[in-house]
């Protein structure tokens, strides 16, 4: 999902959720006419989504010249391949963070008393739904040279020169792991809801320390949501473009803030379209793992 | 044993530490964001040597600051209307139809949310290059509308679904014609959808920042091209001032939603 | 004689290569009430929902007073129904649901208050006008369902299981409303139900479904003494089912034989031929009971006993026919043979061949 937008749809679904009971609809025959009520939409997205994509898509085969030119500049040379395996750690790293502070936040959250845990969801969404660029420059001030944490460490006789933590790989973690932590607590939190605590009660009678039911039984039962909601922050990271530019300096550019330049700065509409291609495609691609792993209720966020 | 929170024993206070702690990091920079935007310090140092309120009547006088944030409410306000409009249209269209290809076309519907957003940019900006509908009001609604509308959608479809159609039937039977029954019974009924509908689509629009960056001129822009414009110089703490503005609006509109759905329940 | 008030013509619906209706025909008289009793799936409820416009069907035509029906839109067909799940609008008031159909038609304030009191009183729901159904039960939120249908005065009242979602003793309590608006009002109703007992309560007639067929139509009484079809036979009252051969047939009757026994002169429906075989249907409470094979005036059928259960007012006998199949029989308390066999015994049964029938599958 794109930047927050399935942020959004987390929140949604949680102040929004119904419990519908099934009702069966009634056959009622093939009516053409709503099928017609559905074609504004189509119409829209077609022509301003599904065609202009294409568009560019088709502009990286063939600008400047027909033919695979842009692909091979964008994946010979070693410039672009840095960014690629930037966006990639990136990506894979605040996959990992955000997994393992994740983990035991859901899992705190799945058995707390309700009074703590409303807080904690409350926080959550307020995260969540708080504007992108008010959080991501939060982080700015807070992380920057003379800024609250160094301050706090200096102060603390801890270091005795500030510490570089942004425009720096360290900044751009900090800055997206604080925005994916919610993407992956609460569809863990769900999936840990869900397990049957008979399950570790018995594996308690069967003599296993806490230890050894954790990983034993409640990791393993849990990973389906842990692999879910690791491959949606992954994809998400990867297309990820107002954090990383804002956080991560020149020297840490990721692959959003390349198909920018491509087309802002240098107007080279074939080098965007290829790169934006890349993207595109290794983000299908594991959607479509996603997807035939688990179908399709995780995407519309219920 | 191990999902029973009171004995846990001391792996309880191990968790809720954790809790608390990735708690406090959540919520401590938006905090940490308004205090700053009252402090007198222009470096934005923490805890600032004073309070002052001059950040904020910095940005009410300044009128590229005040235009950016009409800019987005007007664009916003108009996304919001198009977005429960269509969405309604095409919630029908998608709950009540029955015809070849409906899942696809309920998927297809939802794509934009999951595609990476800055492809969507790009992509519509060469096309209004084309066309002429860079910078301008027009290019930018349908931007949004188009990142919007799954929303509206998703909404809108969720509560036509659990409406009960025998009530619209039996409106019919009463005497009004299919029309009517809808506005009169179906859509009443109905009203907590498209307001959620409405309120996701405004703050998707209020909010949206790739696509207005794309489709932004220098004679155009919402309040989140204009911060991201005077990020990318200095961290000025109208900055500040602009974004508790921000927070504060998204605040009550999530109140709003959450007092609505409360409301519902009782 | 004058056109029948409500003519089913020649009705059929398909849905694909399944249909629901095959053909229905039928007429209702001017303040009838008619019900449709049938299991799931029979076209009972397929029939009444073309009725009311929701559904087009394949072919036929529904006359209402000799107008067509079929080519009129549901909104303007002027018909009151009532469906299972209440189907009140949760966010009108009680009198504004049943204001509604009157405001739609644009009468007047005074009148459409008028005519709001007057269905309050009429289902006994007075004082309740600014109640929301979410507050009522499920039994006054059916009866708010009656008066709205019924508010603008619509020559028939369709009524699809408007009790199935009601407890025993509720469903009995506004089944009694029912037969009392029913005669205050005198408006033609049609009524659908798979319980038998509610049909026989509540109707004038009965139209008996059975995929996408009407089996028989006719009073209750009718029904239960001469089921046309054996799924008649075992859809209204109880009923026993032996296998026998046909020995001859002729002019409506038919003699057969069962074991050993034979028996003469029963009403038979269906083609049956001598040779053939057939089903013979008895009412358990027409039965009477003997000690050991002694034979009786009338048919005699030989069994044995398998258990004798005590209801109260009745005496339930199980009993295994010759052939095996499986026999009830209901006596009335103190009945002497009963009381003196126990499991095992031989008995006779004996029963009137006129009042029984014999059933041939077509």
């Amino acid at each position: 999902m794109s930047q927050r937008n399935g942020g959004r749809v987390f929140g949604m679904a949680l102040l929004t959720a119904q419990d519908n009971p099934p009702l069966a609809a009634k056959p009622r025959g093939l009516r053409p006419v709503n099928f017609a009520l559905t074609l504004p939409a189509l119409l829209l997205l077609v022509v301003f989504f599904i065609l202009p994509v294409l568009s560019l898509l088709l502009r990286s085969v063939l600008e400047p010249a027909p033919g695979l030119g842009n692909y091979a500049a964008l994946l010979g040379s070693t410039t672009y391949l840095k960014i690629f395996l930037n966006t990639f750690v990136v990506s894979a790293l605040v996959t990992a963070v955000t997994l393992a502070i994740g983990f035991p936040v859901a899992w705190a959250l799945a058995i707390m008393p309700s009074r703590l845990s409303s807080i904690v969801f409350a926080i959550l969404l307020l995260s969540m739904w708080t504007n992108l660029l008010t959080r991501t420059y939060a982080w700015m001030v807070l992380l920057q040279r003379t800024g609250v944490i160094n301050k706090a460490l200096m102060g603390m006789g801890l270091i005795s020169e500030p510490l570089p933590l942004v425009n720096n790989l360290t900044g751009v973690t900090i800055g997206m792991t604080y925005i994916m932590l919610p993407f992956i607590i609460l569809p863990l939190y769900g999936v840990i809801r869900k397990i049957d605590p008979a399950i570790l009660q018995a594996a308690a009678l069967c003599g296993a320390t806490r230890w050894q039911a954790l990983t034993r039984v409640l990791i393993p039962l849990a990973t389906p949501g842990m692999v879910s909601g690791a491959l949606m922050v992954f994809v998400m990271s990867l297309g990820y473009f107002v954090t990383p530019s804002l956080l991560g300096g020149t020297a840490n550019m990721m692959l959003a803030e390349l198909i920018a330049q491509f087309v802002q700065s240098l107007v080279n509409w074939g080098m965007g379209g290829a790169a934006a291609l890349v993207l595109l495609v290794v983000t299908l691609t594991l959607y479509a793992i996603q997807l035939k792993l688990f179908g399709t209720a995780r995407m519309e966020g219920r | 044993m191990l999902l029973n929170f009171d004995r846990l024993g001391g792996w309880k206070w191990v968790l809720l530490g954790i809790t608390a702690m990735t708690s406090a990091f959540l919520i401590l920079p938006i905090f940490f964001i308004a205090a700053l935007s009252f402090g007198s310090s222009q470096w934005l140092i923490f805890p600032p040597p004073g309070w002052t309120l001059k950040w904020y009547a910095m940005f009410f006088a300044d009128p590229r600051w005040l235009e950016a944030a009409g800019t987005s409410f007007y664009i916003a306000a108009i996304v919001t209307v198009l977005s429960v409009l269509i969405g309604l249209v095409t919630s029908f269209g998608l709950v009540r139809g029955r015809f070849i290809g409906k899942e696809g076309l309920r998927a297809l519907f939802l794509t934009p949310m999951i595609l990476p957003v800055v492809v969507l940019a790009v992509a519509l900006y060469a096309f209004f290059l084309r066309v002429g509908l860079n910078g301008t009001v027009t290019g930018f609604v349908i931007a949004h509308l188009v990142v919007a509308l799954p929303f509206s959608i998703l909404s809108i479809t969720n509560a036509l679904e659990g409406f009960d159609k025998s009530i619209e039937d039996a409106a019919v039977l009463c005497g009004a014609s299919p029309l009517e029954a809808k506005i009169r019974v179906t859509l009443p009924s109905i009203s907590h959808g498209l307001f959620s509908a409405a309120v996701f689509s405004f703050l998707t629009s209020w909010d949206e920042v790739v696509l207005a960056i794309f489709m932004a001129s220098p004679t155009l822009q919402t309040l989140p091209v204009k911060i991201w414009a005077t990020l990318r110089q200095d961290l000025t703490p109208v900055i500040a001032a602009a974004s508790t503005l921000l927070i504060v609006v998204t605040i009550a509109l999530m109140l709003l939603v959450a007092l609505l759905r409360k409301g519902l329940k009782s | 004689m004058s056109q029948p008030f409500l003519q089913i013509q020649a009705l059929r619906k398909d849905y694909g290569i399944v249909t629901a209706v095959q053909e229905v025909n039928l007429t209702v008289e001017r303040g009838e009430f008619m019900t449709f009793l049938g299991p799931s799936g029979s076209g009972k409820s397929t029939t009444l929902y073309i009725l009311a416009g929701f559904e087009n069907p394949t072919a036929g035509d529904i006359l209402l007073d000799g107008r067509s029906l079929i080519s009129t839109p549901s909104h303007k067909r002027n018909i009151g129904m009532v469906f299972q799940r209440y189907t009140l609008f949760p966010h009108l008031s009680v009198g504004e649901n049943i204001a509604f159909p009157l405001k739609v038609r644009r009468l007047g304030k005074a009148e459409i208050d008028a005519k709001v009191a007057r269905m309050l009183k009429l289902v006994r729901l007075e004082g309740f006008e600014d109640r929301k159904p979410a507050q009522m039960s499920g039994g006054q939120q059916q009866r708010v369902a009656l008066a709205r249908a019924l508010a603008y005065d619509p020559p028939v009242l369709l009524m699809d299981e408007p009790l199935s979602a009601l407890d025993k003793k509720l469903r009995e309590e506004i089944q009694h409303e029912i037969r009392r608006i029913h005669q205050e009002t005198e408006v033609t109703i049609l009524y659908v139900t798979h319980d038998q007992e509610e049909a026989l309560r509540l109707s004038d007639r009965i139209a008996v479904f059975s995929r996408g067929v009407i089996d028989q139509i006719g009073t209750g009484p009718e029904l239960y003494a001469n089921p046309a079809t054996r799924f008649v036979a075992e859809f209204v009252g109880d009923s026993d089912f032996v296998g026998c051969r046909i020995v001859a047939a002729q002019g409506g009757r038919a003699d057969i034989a069962i074991g050993s026994s034979a028996i003469r002169g029963v009403p038979l429906h269906g083609p049956g031929a001598a040779g053939g075989t057939a089903a013979l249907m008895l009412r358990p409470e027409r039965l009477s009971l003997t000690r050991g094979a002694g034979a009786q005036g009338g048919a005699n059928l030989a069994a044995t006993v398998t258990d004798i259960t005590f209801l109260g007012s009745n005496i339930h006998v199980a009993a295994a026919a010759e052939t095996g199949e499986a026999l009830s029989v209901r006596l009335p308390f103190g009945h002497e043979a009963a009381s003196r066999i126990s499991r095992g015994d031989a008995i006779t049964l004996g029963f009137d061949p006129a009042s029984a029938h014999v059933f041939v599958a077509s």
